[in-house]
């Protein structure tokens, strides 16, 4: 089937809603890379398995990630008439039972964790209801919306992620999709369209920020042809997975952000750069590229406008570098992923030398939004400088570890304490790191800092593509920056002099530090050296990889001096550093610690104070983990 | 100096420079010595090193760039020797000095800058030598055409090597690679009528003129010079040096044959 008319696009919308909300029981897994790991997949094969044993009339599909990744396996059920209903934490022998109580009409209390009365349409600014929500809950099951892990979200990006089934373009369609895409091309000039894009104060989702209308118009503007598009989805930056949460839930809709910025800059091809180890997302990308492209909505003559675009998926063999633009589109020539100068920009020579419009994941899905609700709808989002929202992978020492999307200008405290629900164990917060490895830390107090691309860079860090870790007091900051410079030492490309030398001695002199070798001269020797690598690298990577050295010299220098001048691990992590001893008076001599002990450094006679070896002991502190009485003592 | 020239600011003085032509060319012709390690004419530059480095301000901005790249623009202001540019020169031949201890020519650089010795422990393999400039990839790819060696690896385990490791098929031997690398890195023998590559574990055998009997190049130099110019097979026999007397008057029919355009 092809669809040649926006008209023929709004009848599959229309017969797509009905199918949607008014036909059977609707029962959706979420089944994204963290869905899948949690065990939906088993979930998933036991309700399809009792659903057709019971010979139910019911829907089961995947769906992708909507975001509160801490409660999966999470499933969402829609009876007709009734409110959506969102259970979380299921195990398999849950099913029976939700089963049961939904073939009942009813709600499976035990799981069930709120439930929401409206379908909300961003994309048509429409909430749409499901049915006579409260009467059908039972018990106190809160509104979703009322939790605090939901109240102060606001998905665009993620507007579609965990309602609809990733794999069928109907539904996509039914929630509005391709219909900004329809209209761009049917009814705005690509000027048109760049000028609404630069007026929504859109910014480059994948680091940078860079406002996205100014590099379409620089695009539309480059001489030479071909042009191209190109969808950044390298995705690296340890415990960030933003990216493949939207292309495994909802894949068509970077394929419209793209076919409206091609048209806008005037390109025919474009191309998706993935990286090989997110193997759902390229499945869901290509089913869709198939999709898409069975509707007419790829190929030639778009909606009988003349245009024609194809797409195709690339697949990056695992560099982080590759992320970085002149890299990439060296890997996409066929060539090593390796940086170049970009004293000329890629904009006006990139892929095989022609203009190239370069944007990440995030960026291209929210521009059909933009295009659908309006510049003036999206710039009344977020901040002064930064609008519309950001998701942030929010991970680490806090409660609540998932996906938020939030609207740009919200505080980190926001993020981590009322979204996040703070720090676990009732342990003090100590820092977070944005932005990646190339970002930074902020201490904690700092975080009533607006979430802004501004904000963040002022204080050293940046908003990156938006890994979010957070730290607790258990956590040496000197640890931290020795982590990140491995990943990026490991990274670098070692193309140029300062980055893969830089990044391999400032390793060296963290290591040493960490293990009790610091000197006193160590923490200029890093200044020194952060300063040229971040004056004189090639590329970014190099250019902002002393960032996590930088920021946690400039608020834990304690910490360091502690190291170095002490031989003190303040955080007691450092193993070098700090010793595990039994604390005599608080020993029942149970002998668990002892049992649990790898490295048989632990002695003693039953129900007498035990004793460890500071020889044979590693510093594991599976001995301290094992004790039920604290009366192991790190030092 | 074409009408369309640009004009900035070198170091005080104002040059002209063709559009597209870099900094460095510039710097030259004005006679200001910039250091370069991963710079040679005959190759694309590469912007590794990062001794080139020269400080750019337009307006109130201004950034470190490679000159062997860069092309100023109207207007601008380029310092190739500024307190910025010779701190970040000085810690990057720190940085090659801990790599490559041993190498006169950094420690000749460095000495010019006034790093006589590295803060940072130097690691493992003392001897190392190559500081991966690039510059014999070059060459083998751009010049000689036959991408025999490349890179391997990436960050701190990057170096050069030939396919897997192994003995290179493409190379030639004809030993480019050794006369371009700065830091002599790289080293051949001509040895029992063979020509062994050291580093890239390949020998080639070499062909004796036919006329003097001397060694003058490999057997697969030879075969590509034939096939590349067209030359006859009794031409290529014989060493540059006896092609004169050997085939005096008549040199222009060797090496006319199918049209000399290559």
């Amino acid at each position: 089937m092809n669809i040649r008319t926006p008209d023929e696009l709004a009848k599959l919308r229309t017969t797509g809603r009905e199918a949607l909300l008014t036909a059977h029981t609707r029962v959706m897994v979420g089944m994204a890379t963290c869905g899948l790991a949690s065990g939906a997949q088993k979930l998933y094969d036991a309700l399809q398995a009792q659903a057709t044993a019971q010979e139910l009339d019911l829907s089961i599909l995947p769906t992708g990630c909507r975001g509160a990744c801490y409660l999966e396996p999470l499933v969402d059920i829609v009876l007709p008439g009734q409110a959506r209903v969102t259970y979380a934490r299921l195990a398999a022998d849950d099913v029976a039972g939700l089963l049961a109580a939904t073939t009942a009409g009813g709600v499976y209390a035990e799981r069930a964790i709120g439930w929401s009365p409206a379908e909300p349409f961003l994309l048509d600014d429409a909430d749409v209801p499901y049915g006579s929500a409260e009467s059908a809950m039972t018990g106190a099951t809160p509104s979703l919306a009322s939790l605090p892990f939901f109240r102060n979200q606001l998905p665009i990006a993620m507007r579609n992620c965990g309602f609809i089934d990733p794999t069928s373009i109907d539904e996509y369609i039914a929630k509005g999709g391709y219909a900004a895409a329809a209209k761009a091309l049917t009814t705005m000039e690509p000027e048109r369209i760049i000028a609404e894009i630069k007026a929504s104060g859109l910014r480059g989702r994948g680091g940078g920020g860079f406002p996205t209308g100014r590099k379409w118009e620089t695009a539309r503007k480059a001489h030479g042809e071909p042009r191209y598009v190109i969808c950044n989805a390298d995705e690296g930056d340890p415990g960030a997975y933003m990216d493949r949460s939207i292309i495994e839930g909802d894949p068509h809709s970077i394929i419209e952000g793209m076919i409206i910025g091609a048209y806008a800059i005037g390109a025919h091809q474009g191309y998706l750069y993935v990286r090989e180890e997110y193997p759902l997302a390229v499945e869901r990308l290509r089913l869709a590229l198939r999709q898409a492209a069975a509707y007419g909505l790829l190929g030639t003559d778009l909606f009988g406008t003349g245009f024609d675009f194809t797409l195709q998926i690339n697949r990056g063999a695992g560099a982080f570098v590759c992320g970085e633009s002149t890299a990439l589109m060296a890997s996409l020539e066929g060539r090593v992923g390796e940086p170049r100068a970009k004293y000329i920009h890629t904009v006006e020579s990139g892929l095989w030398g022609k203009p190239s419009c370069l944007n990440n994941v995030e960026t291209w899905n929210n521009v059909p939004a933009i295009i659908q609700r309006g510049a003036d709808w999206f710039a009344g989002i977020g901040t002064e400088g930064s609008k519309g929202t950001k998701v942030f992978s929010l991970v680490g020492k806090v409660n609540n570890v998932g996906l938020v999307e939030v609207p740009m200008g919200i505080t980190l405290r926001q993020v981590i304490e009322d979204i996040g629900g703070g720090v676990p164990d009732g342990k003090k917060l100590k820092a977070v790191q944005t932005g990646g490895p190339s970002g930074g830390c902020i201490p904690e107090e700092h975080l009533d800092l607006p979430v802004d691309y501004e904000s963040l860079s002022r204080i050293g860090s940046m908003m990156g593509s938006g890994g979010m870790i957070v730290m607790d007091e258990s956590t040496c900051m000197v640890d931290v920056a020795r982590y990140f410079l491995a990943f990026l030492k490991d990274e670098s490309c070692g193309k140029c002099v300062p980055c893969r030398e830089g990044t391999a001695r400032m390793l060296d002199v963290l290591t040493g530090i960490c293990e009790g070798r610091g000197q006193l001269g160590d923490l200029d020797l890093l200044r020194d050296l952060a300063a040229v690598m971040t004056d004189g690298a090639l590329c970014a990577l190099g250019t902002s990889a002393a960032n996590p050295v930088l920021t946690t010299l400039a608020h834990f220098a304690d910490e360091y001096r502690a190291h170095i001048e002490e031989h003190r691990c303040p955080a007691k992590v450092c193993r070098a550093l700090i010793t595990y001893t039994v604390l005599p008076d608080q020993c029942t001599g149970c002998g668990a610690c002892a049992r649990a002990c790898p490295s048989q450094a632990i002695t003693g006679k039953a129900k007498e104070a035990h004793v460890i070896d500071p020889g044979a002991c590693t510093r594991c502190g599976l001995c301290m983990e094992s004790c039920r009485f604290a009366a192991i003592e790190v030092r | 100096m074409e009408a369309n020239s640009v004009h900035y600011t070198l170091d005080g003085q104002t040059v002209a420079a063709q559009p597209g032509e870099t900094v460095l060319s510039v710097a030259k012709r004005n006679g200001i010595d910039i250091p370069t390690l991963c710079h040679h004419e005959s190759v694309t530059p590469y912007g590794a090193c990062r001794l080139c480095l020269v400080e750019v301000t337009w307006g109130k901005r201004s950034k470190l760039v490679t000159s062997c790249i860069y092309s100023a623009e109207d207007g601008e202001t380029v310092q190739t020797n500024s307190e910025r540019v010779r701190r970040a020169r000085c810690l990057v031949l720190e940085l090659l000095l801990t790599r490559c201890p041993e190498v006169e020519l950094l420690q000749q650089l460095a000495h010019e800058y006034g790093v006589d010795a590295s803060r940072f422990q130097t690691p493992d393999a003392a001897d190392e030598r190559c500081i991966l400039c690039g510059l014999c990839v070059r060459v083998c790819d751009e010049v000689i055409g036959r991408h025999a060696i490349g890179f391997a690896q990436r960050g701190s385990e990057r170096h050069i090597s030939t396919p897997f490791g192994k003995d290179a098929e493409e190379c030639i031997g004809c030993a480019s690679c050794v006369f371009v690398c700065p830091t002599q890195a790289l080293h051949y023998e001509d040895f029992d009528g063979k020509r062994i590559m050291k580093e890239w574990h390949t020998e080639v055998p070499l062909v004796a003129c036919r006329v003097c009997g001397a060694e003058f190049a490999t057997e697969r130099q030879v075969a590509i010079m034939t096939e590349r110019l067209h030359f006859a097979p009794e031409f290529a026999e014989v060493c540059p040096r006896c092609r004169g007397t050997e085939f005096r008057g008549a040199m222009e029919q060797y090496l006319v044959t199918k049209g000399t355009s290559r």
